[in-house]
């Protein structure tokens, strides 16, 4: 099966006051039909500028796309005109924020928005459209649709928004729906509302979903596939079992381990033993130097770490050839395969 | 094991049980004024807290955990009279800090400090973290002068701070840098109960188990009690001994924390657990949750009649809507439910 969507050595470069700094730094990604691809890392890794760049969305200036290529079926969207991606965005690769209060326009009702959207890329009459939304407020799991329609964003919840910021992205079935942080500002039972719903709504219409988290929790129970982001790269990528169950990059297995246990399992009378700890911090993109950004970090880092960067796919392999499998950009995760 | 003389300490790791808690609220209550409808009109009260009752046992730590309109902030910020609170008491070693005076409400908070959630909006931009640090020295006269530098010095080493830092102004930090200057300023009286406002749920997850060990550390060193408000169940199943879960500005459920998360026998919390993202939880697995929660939470001004949650409840019979469950005692536990889960 063909990717639905390639990444393949994608840089983007950002000016600010440091000088020009690299905020991706070469990264390959595919997107399956109908999977979920889970992208998972810290703030500042670069999880954000990858969804932002799907969409044709970096802001230009400060960005910059140097080099590598978007291909979405078989057309790299990164030289498509202004026009092009106006007629791919939102039709055939849409995306959900993380704010659905500031996402969505105050003065206009949903119903409007929702219509909005659907007139943009469909030959369809304004009461069509209209009719239209009604239906995927209901498809979205919203009570009295024809009645929310009329509501404005401030009459509804922070869940409400986000189903209605869903209705709209998939109003025009899109293939792609990236979902950049849909649940970092809902309550808990609300976040496991709307997971529930986008696993409904990949089911139903077959969409593949980029889902960007900084959650591992939310990883396990969305995503088929997860690609790890450190500084601007990947550095593990693989099916969503063999990278929680079976991590080869200490900074994946780190970030996993550091995690507090719930429920039944850890509801011992003892004492939780203490969290594993990542020391440090993740290095300002300004100051990455010639060999692994994770160095400085890592406890089993040795000389040739800060010397040479680890590549994603190890042995040679091309980026086509791992999907599926399990690849790590990291010497001493190298030396334990070849050992 | 009643509950009110408290569930044994025994091998949590925690301190043993004084007699009497270090902090307790009875029936403590905060409601905020409405703006009124016309000039005539009777003033609205939004009761955002409605007569929680809990303990802060000394060298402990008590949760309080809900999400968010639950009023866990308000109670905390209540108990530490950052926020006025309107009915109830809240005892201190034996004197109500609802009825202070200033002066030794002032005196008094040197035994209560605050870590506030945001790490970005909780130190003024304009001082060096050193002043910052040293301002509650200063304020409530702690120390000698000329000692307190030095004290400055021992907080930054203390929280993992390097104190040629202490120069810099705190843009020039990280979130997780911020959060520790934040835990030195509220160590430096050397308070007995530190109030932590989810104290890490602006940082990375990484960053955020450093701060959490690094709570845990400072509380074995010093004896200190923690009022600790999150809405990350992980997190308060590592850092207490004690969890208030609280809904709509009441406490649901109490009980402390090997009972809690073995059963939780209030729906809402049974919910909150289910609910919250899990590695165990797979979509390879076909993952799916059996009794998900709908909706939200009534607004708080027009609160039902009944139990608050039972709208939302997978459980609710007839009697939830008509009859307000209290909070009551239940194997080591307390719930406000008719029909608690089997334990």
């Amino acid at each position: 099966m063909d990717p639905l969507l390639s990444v393949r050595d994608l840089k983007v470069e950002f000016d600010t006051r440091h000088g020009r700094v690299t905020a991706l730094a070469g990264i390959s990604l595919d997107v399956m039909p109908g999977e979920t691809l889970g992208i998972v890392g810290e703030s500042g890794c670069g999880k954000s500028i990858t969804a932002l760049a799907m969409m044709g969305l970096i802001p230009n200036p400060p960005g910059h796309l140097t080099d590598g290529q978007i291909v979405f079926e078989g057309e790299d969207i990164t030289r498509a005109s202004p026009r092009r991606m106006r007629q791919l965005r939102g039709r055939d690769i849409s995306m959900i924020f993380q704010e659905p209060m500031t996402s969505l326009n105050p003065v206009f009702t949903a119903g409007d928005q929702i219509a909005e959207a659907i007139m943009l890329h469909q030959d369809v009459s304004k009461k069509e459209a209209w009719e239209e939304a009604v239906e995927l407020l209901r498809v979205v799991g919203i009570p009295e649709p024809r009645r929310r329609a009329a509501s404005y964003p401030h009459e509804m919840s922070g869940g409400m928004r986000q189903r209605v910021m869903i209705a709209m992205a998939i109003s025009c079935r899109p293939k792609v729906l990236i979902a950049d942080e849909p649940t970092t500002a809902l309550d808990v039972t609300v976040q496991a509302q709307i997971f529930d719903l986008m696993r409904d709504i990949q089911e139903k219409f077959g969409v593949a979903i980029v889902m960007i988290t900084h959650d591992m929790g939310a990883i396990a129970e969305m995503a088929d596939r997860v690609a790890v982001m450190y500084a601007g790269r990947v550095i593990e990528q693989g099916r969503a079992d063999d990278i929680l169950d079976d991590p080869r990059h200490p900074y994946t297995s780190g970030l996993i381990g550091c995690i507090p246990a719930l429920g039944r399992e850890a509801a011992s009378a003892e004492r939780l033993p203490p969290l594993a700890e990542i020391p440090g911090v993740v290095p300002p993109l300004h100051l990455l130097g010639a060999g692994c950004a994770f160095a400085d970090r890592c406890p089993l880092v040795h000389d040739r770490c800060r010397r040479e960067r680890p590549p994603l796919a190890p042995h040679g392999m091309a980026a086509q050839e791992f999907l599926g499998g399990h690849a790590v950009a990291c010497h001493a995760a190298e030396r334990e395969i070849a050992a | 094991m009643s509950f009110d003389g408290h569930p044994s300490a025994g091998p949590s790791g925690a301190a043993p049980l004084a007699e009497q808690p270090l902090l307790e609220a009875v029936g403590l209550s905060v409601r905020f004024p409405m703006p009124k409808k016309s000039p005539f009109a009777d003033r609205d009260y939004l009761h955002a807290v409605r007569g929680v009752n809990f303990k802060v046992h000394a060298g402990r730590t008590l949760g309080v955990v809900g999400e968010s309109g639950s009023g866990k902030t308000t109670t905390a910020m209540a108990a530490v009279r950052l926020t006025e609170a309107y009915d109830g008491a809240v005892m201190f070693e034996g004197r109500d800090v609802l009825k202070m005076g200033p002066e030794a409400l002032r005196k008094q908070r040197r035994d209560m400090q605050v870590i506030f959630q945001d790490p970005y909006s909780s130190l003024n931009p304009r001082d060096r973290v050193g002043a910052i640090v040293r301002e509650p020295l200063d304020l409530m006269d702690v120390g000698e002068r000329k000692d307190r530098a030095d004290r400055v010095k021992e907080l930054f080493s203390l929280v993992g701070l390097r104190p040629d830092q202490m120069a810099l102004f705190p843009h020039q930090f990280s979130g997780g840098q911020r959060q520790r200057i934040s835990i030195a300023r509220a160590l430096a009286t050397n308070p007995k109960l530190i109030v932590c406002d989810e104290p890490v749920s602006a940082l990375d997850v990484a960053i955020q188990a450093q701060v959490l060990n690094l709570l845990r550390r400072l509380q074995d060193q010093f004896g200190l009690s923690y009022l600790f408000i999150s809405h990350d169940l992980g997190v308060v199943q590592f850092i207490c001994d004690d969890i208030a879960v609280m809904y709509l500005g009441e406490i649901v459920e109490y009980a402390d924390r090997p009972t809690l998360f073995a059963a939780p026998r209030h729906p809402y919390t049974a919910a909150l657990l289910d609910a919250a993202p899990s590695l165990a939880r797979r979509k390879s697995a076909g993952y799916s949750r059996a009794g998900a929660v709908k909706g939200d939470p009534p607004s708080p001004m027009n609160l039902p009649k009944g139990c608050a949650f039972a709208g939302r409840c997978p459980r609710a019979q007839p009697r939830c809507k008509d009859e307000k469950p209290m909070l009551r005692p239940l194997e080591g536990a307390k719930v406000a439910c008719h029909f608690p889960l089997e334990g």
